[in-house]
């Protein structure tokens, strides 16, 4: 019923300076459920195990979505009637489990001499240890009843409901110059998660990614659009994962050189059943884009 | 004006930005990834993006020669600032202009490659506190600055060749509590005897980065350099570390990016003085 396909890709800039990828992306498809996933570390200098980070956030958010599916039809029951607490209770289950990964690894694998050799000794002090590994996350689920999604820091939830449209039901909270992104490594990280919840309409698809895929845009309408086309390939989706990667890596390279991740889940009957709504979207969205280059390029001084 | 125009001391302080990959290397990549089939190449691949905002003066005392002159110098300008975004930058931009009223050229900042140059007239009076307020109100995420590529602070120019009519205090005000004027890069240009310094330096935030034009001569040369300058410094990544390699905020890398624009400047106008040109309060 459900499917999926994640990948992610190292920036161009990261290349340059030798640094490791610092995203992470993963998928889960079970019978009841399907998770989409994706996290960015930081990678600035205080942040240095956060290639880490963000494989913990990953890892943290699928073993705690799981948890809550233990038992699956309370959950589904349960769900829509308080779903803005156990929304709650889910990043805080999130943040927990992160928090105990990086505990143990910190425990496992002390500070080196060469990780503090790029600080002063005033300037590490200063550095909370969770920090190290500081990353964002977005994590999009869906089930047969409901679908809902967590985000904390920059990256994207996009969804495809059956009317075809591509829609943004997080609010993209780009920031302005000089402002910092929300982390999952933050003191006061479970009041910084922004979340969605709906069980009023059937989903087709739904992906999450990191902020290097919305910044290799011009435009929003461009963005979404996209993730039309790709669900639109999606009947085919093992020919098309090539296509996927090879996209992605063309705008880490061109685009923002940031890394890049993208994570999908998809509901294989609802795609099946929609696939011409979703294939007219994909038209109507080429003329729309015409129409908006045209309407750009109008002047409006008196010359 | 090309890039041999920038002094070895301005290279010096450009030592901390990244290298732009060449064409080739770029060329050679994106053959490699492009396919004849590829139903995601509809939608295209926009590289970091830069706006510059040029506010212009259009009141009644700009009429003959000096906009004739200054609408020359723009659509010369324009093939020279694609050239800044070749590499590795998209640049967009956006023209004010006001008179007795404010008017965009385009109802959206438009992308170099595609940008032609509407000439303009001259009349009525220098709303310039009125088009401070409107450009305050255009520089926002919900608004002219919407683009996701979007990825340095704009390069704002003021021209101007008088003393505003209104109350331009109270629209800088304004302007000053943004967040994008805080961090973009200012500059201002003074055209003939009546533009007054001391409003362009408030505009800029420092006297560095005003410079006065009194000859059609000038003119061309200021707006080429102060334009080529500073959407050069505005799309350059600069590292956030400093020599020792400690890490510095980007408020400090806002900061360092004005201040070099205010040196070459300095530097690029006092190379540049040219002793025959006609006054534009004599001959014109």
């Amino acid at each position: 019923m459900f499917n999926g396909f994640s990948h992610s890709v190292m920036g161009a800039s990261h290349e340059k300076t030798g640094l490791v990828c610092q995203d992470n992306s993963s998928f889960k498809v079970c019978d009841n459920y399907a998770v989409a996933v994706v996290a960015d570390g930081h990678g600035s200098k205080k942040h240095f195990r956060s290639h880490l980070g963000s494989k913990y956030a990953v890892e943290s958010t699928i073993e705690a979505i799981d948890r809550y599916y233990e038992n699956t039809e309370d959950f589904e029951e349960n769900f829509p009637k308080n779903y803005k607490m156990i929304l709650r209770n889910i990043e805080k289950q999130i943040i927990s489990n992160w928090n105990k990964k990086v505990e143990k690894h910190l425990e496992e694998n002390p500070v080196t001499d060469e990780e503090k050799s790029k600080f002063t000794e005033e300037e590490f002090e200063k550095i909370p240890p969770e920090s190290y590994y500081g990353s964002t996350l977005i994590a999009a689920v869906t089930s047969k009843k409901f679908t809902f999604g967590v985000q904390i820091g920059d990256g994207s939830l996009v969804a495809l409901f059956e009317d075809g449209k591509a829609v943004m039901p997080m609010e993209y909270n780009e920031s302005a110059p000089a402002n910092v992104t929300a982390s999952i490594c933050n003191s006061n990280a479970a009041g910084m998660f922004s979340s969605f919840f709906t069980d009023k309409k059937k989903l087709i698809a739904l992906f999450a990614s990191t902020d290097g895929l919305y910044t290799s845009f011009g435009s929003e309408y461009d963005f979404l659009d996209y993730h039309t086309i790709i669900t639109s390939q999606l009947t085919n989706i093992e020919a098309f994962k090539q296509i996927i990667v090879n996209n992605l890596t063309k705008r880490s390279h061109f685009g923002t050189e940031d890394d890049i991740s993208l994570s999908c889940v998809f509901n294989q009957e609802i795609l099946d059943s929609s696939i011409d709504i979703i294939k007219n979207a994909v038209e109507d969205n080429k003329k729309r884009a015409a129409d908006r280059r045209a309407e750009l390029l109008t002047k409006q001084v008196d010359i | 004006m090309s890039n041999e125009m920038i002094t070895d001391a301005a290279k010096e302080a450009m030592d901390g930005f990244e290298p732009a990959e060449s064409a080739n290397e770029k060329k050679q990549m994106d053959n490699m990834l492009d396919f004849d089939d590829d139903p995601l190449s509809a939608t295209g691949v926009s590289r970091k993006s830069l706006v510059i905002f040029f506010l212009i003066d259009t009141s009644g005392s700009m009429k003959g020669k000096k906009m004739g002159e200054l609408n020359t110098v723009m659509e010369e300008l324009i093939p020279e600032i694609r050239k800044v975004g070749e590499a590795d930058t998209e640049v967009k931009v956006a023209v004010l202009t006001f008179s007795t009223d404010v008017k965009w050229m385009y109802s959206t900042p438009i992308p170099i490659e595609d940008f032609e140059w509407a000439r303009l007239r001259a009349n009525g009076v220098t709303s310039m506190g009125a088009a401070f307020k409107e450009l305050n109100l255009r520089m926002s995420r919900n608004s002219f600055l919407n683009s996701p590529s979007l990825s340095f602070a704009p390069v704002i120019f003021l021209m101007t060749d008088g003393y505003p009519s209104d109350d331009y205090k109270e629209g800088l005000k304004e302007l000053q509590a943004n967040s994008w004027y805080k961090f973009g890069l200012k500059a201002a240009l003074g055209i003939g005897n009546e533009a007054n310094d001391d409003v362009l330096a408030e505009f800029t935030g420092s006297a560095d980065t005003v410079v006065h034009a009194y000859s059609g001569g000038q003119l061309a040369q200021m707006i080429k350099i102060i334009a080529v300058t500073s959407s050069q410094i505005g799309s350059k990544s600069m590292t956030l570390s400093d020599d020792s390699g400690r890490e510095i905020g980007e408020e400090d890398v806002f900061a360092a990016k004005q201040k070099l624009l205010g040196q070459q400047i300095q530097e690029l106008v006092g190379s540049k003085v040219e002793a025959n040109d006609v006054p534009f309060d004599t001959g014109w």
